[in-house]
């Protein structure tokens, strides 16, 4: 039998890094509307014909960027966009999902656009469907939401958590890349909730008006409260079902320690997307997320570089059960 | 508030369309403003476009003139969330941004010179209504003339300034946005709508 080792210190501290970089995915969502109306400001030499909650704004977005730029209106072009697809200094990034639904909707591939997805296709290869937990700016709300609902049954109001088939979602998505195929239209970006969620943010803040996307959010978000914990992304998302395609044979991922585990089941309980690691189920459904490295209390979980999940190894080391096999045996 | 007045006239103006489809003229002089959007400038073929825009919103979002903006339900499914310009609440101003960060080539990537924008830029085509008019009223004006960014290429002005389309426009809708007529006397007739009407 090896000995029990303790994961790397950092795993434990990588949910705190991750709830930092959803944060600033949202921000960035949320900033970039207000950028952009900024750089119109400048572009047409408006200062004096604005509003004072207008000029307001302008003296905000002036005094963060002064300092970055002499230029804004066209320095400011360097970000551009949300995670369904983006320019950063240059670098076009785009959702493989958008890619497959454009060459679905079109039935032909355009190579300069395939290009952008290749940094996503890449390293979701090697991490999974680690973009759902790490950036996906829904996945933030859906979190907040799953926030809600404890706190909604801590007052005793009921939640759902209703169970359905995890492929419900691979049919999504053949479903809605046949529709966008039918169509001749990428329709699949109407019901992926990042792609609405930066596409809205958008429209509310720089264009004034909301549009029937959010609405189809509220219903998703809903869906998670009243039926399903996190429902969506675990049964519906047609990017989760690609992403898990993507990740079904990734290089990093999380392993039980079978020595220091107690068989808490902490685990299971902080999973967002209900997975079973306390008996090293993981999956391709697994988003990296390391909420349940977290709260691990025995350290007992940990990455590892291998390209499938062990199978089930038994009872915890540090359990009551495995004590009693072992008196048992002995 | 302006947006959701705007929405309703659109959907006013799809069920009127739908009595009312006919000739050219009429579908610029009626009500019809369903049809008569603008793709932003580079867009391919209306078809090929919704096939090919995947809905990022980072065209409008790099327009310095806020002109794009995007649709909701009111021109079917296929067309939700795409972009779309209306001339006369705000045309555009032909800087070519859209097209450079449009990831997919539904906005063709263009550079901002004139053989670029001539060669490729297919928004619409003006379309003069003369008896709005004010120069063919008798009542010099020209205003369309100096709004255009292609003069003598576009439009170019005969006596008493009254305007003429030439080969040359583009259908950036500046010439519209400008017109001092209420209704407007000059309006872009859509590439969509020319190319429907020439095959009908």
């Amino acid at each position: 039998m090896s000995s029990s080792s303790t994961p790397f210190f950092l795993w434990r501290h990588l949910n705190k890094l991750r709830w930092l970089v959803l944060s600033l995915v949202f921000l960035m969502l949320v900033a970039l509307p207000f950028v952009h109306v900024y750089q119109t400001y400048v572009a047409s030499f408006s200062y004096d014909l604005l509003d004072p909650d207008e000029k307001e704004l302008f003296g905000i977005m002036e005094a963060l960027t002064s300092p970055l730029t002499d230029n804004p209106a066209d320095d400011l072009d360097a970000i551009k966009g949300n995670t369904w697809s983006g320019n950063f200094f240059g670098y076009k990034i785009s959702d493989p999902l958008a890619v497959a639904g454009q060459a679905a909707a079109s039935l032909s591939v355009y190579w300069p656009f395939v290009l952008t997805a290749l940094i996503p296709i890449l390293f979701s290869l090697l991490l999974g469907r680690f973009y759902c937990g790490w950036i996906c700016p829904a996945n933030f709300l859906y979190e907040l939401n799953t926030i809600v609902a404890l706190s909604l049954q801590r007052f005793g109001i009921r939640v759902g958590h209703r169970r359905f088939d995890r492929r419900l979602k691979y049919l999504v998505l053949v479903l809605g890349l046949v529709l966008s195929a039918i169509s001749g239209s990428v329709l699949i970006s109407v019901i992926y909730p990042p792609a609405i969620v930066g596409r809205e943010l958008y429209f509310g803040i720089a264009l004034g008006g909301v549009g029937a996307g959010l609405a189809f959010f509220v219903l998703t978000l809903l869906f998670d409260l009243l039926v399903s914990r996190r429902g969506f992304c675990r049964y519906i998302c047609p990017g989760g079902a690609l992403y898990s395609l993507l990740g079904r044979f990734r290089l990093f991922r999380i392993r039980r320690v079978v020595e220091n585990c107690n068989d808490c089941a902490k685990c299971n309980a902080v999973c967002e997307f209900g997975l079973d690691p306390l008996h090293d189920d993981f999956g391709q459904e697994c988003n990296n997320c390391t909420a349940c490295i977290a709260v691990c209390p025995t350290d007992a979980l940990t990455f590892v570089t291998r390209l499938r999940d062990e199978a089930n190894q038994g009872p915890g080391h540090l359990g009551r059960k495995y004590k009693h096999l072992q008196q048992d045996s002995g | 508030m302006k947006r959701r007045r705007f929405l309703k006239e659109l959907v006013a103006g799809a069920v009127a369309s739908s009595v009312l489809k006919s000739s050219l003229a009429e579908a610029a002089f009626s009500a019809q403003t369903s049809q008569r959007y603008l793709r932003p400038p580079g867009a391919l073929a209306e078809e090929e476009f919704e096939s090919r825009c995947i809905r990022c919103g980072q065209c409008s979002e790099v327009c310095p003139n806020r002109c794009i903006k995007y649709f909701d339900l009111e021109n079917g499914i296929d067309s939700l969330n795409t972009p779309y310009i209306v001339p006369r609440s705000k045309a555009c101003i032909l800087c070519m941004k859209c097209g450079q960060v449009c990831p997919t080539g539904a906005i063709k990537p263009l550079e901002r010179t004139a053989e670029d924008i001539l060669a490729h830029v297919k928004m619409g085509k003006a379309r003069v209504e003369k008896s709005l008019c004010l120069s063919y009223q008798g009542k010099t004006c020209g205003v369309c003339y100096r709004a255009c960014p292609l003069q003598d290429v576009g439009i170019r002005v005969g006596l008493l300034e009254q305007p003429h389309v030439l080969e040359g426009c583009v259908g950036c809708g500046l010439c519209e946005r400008s017109c001092i007529q209420l209704p407007q006397a000059i309006k872009i007739i859509p590439e969509h709508i020319l190319k429907a009407t020439a095959s009908s």
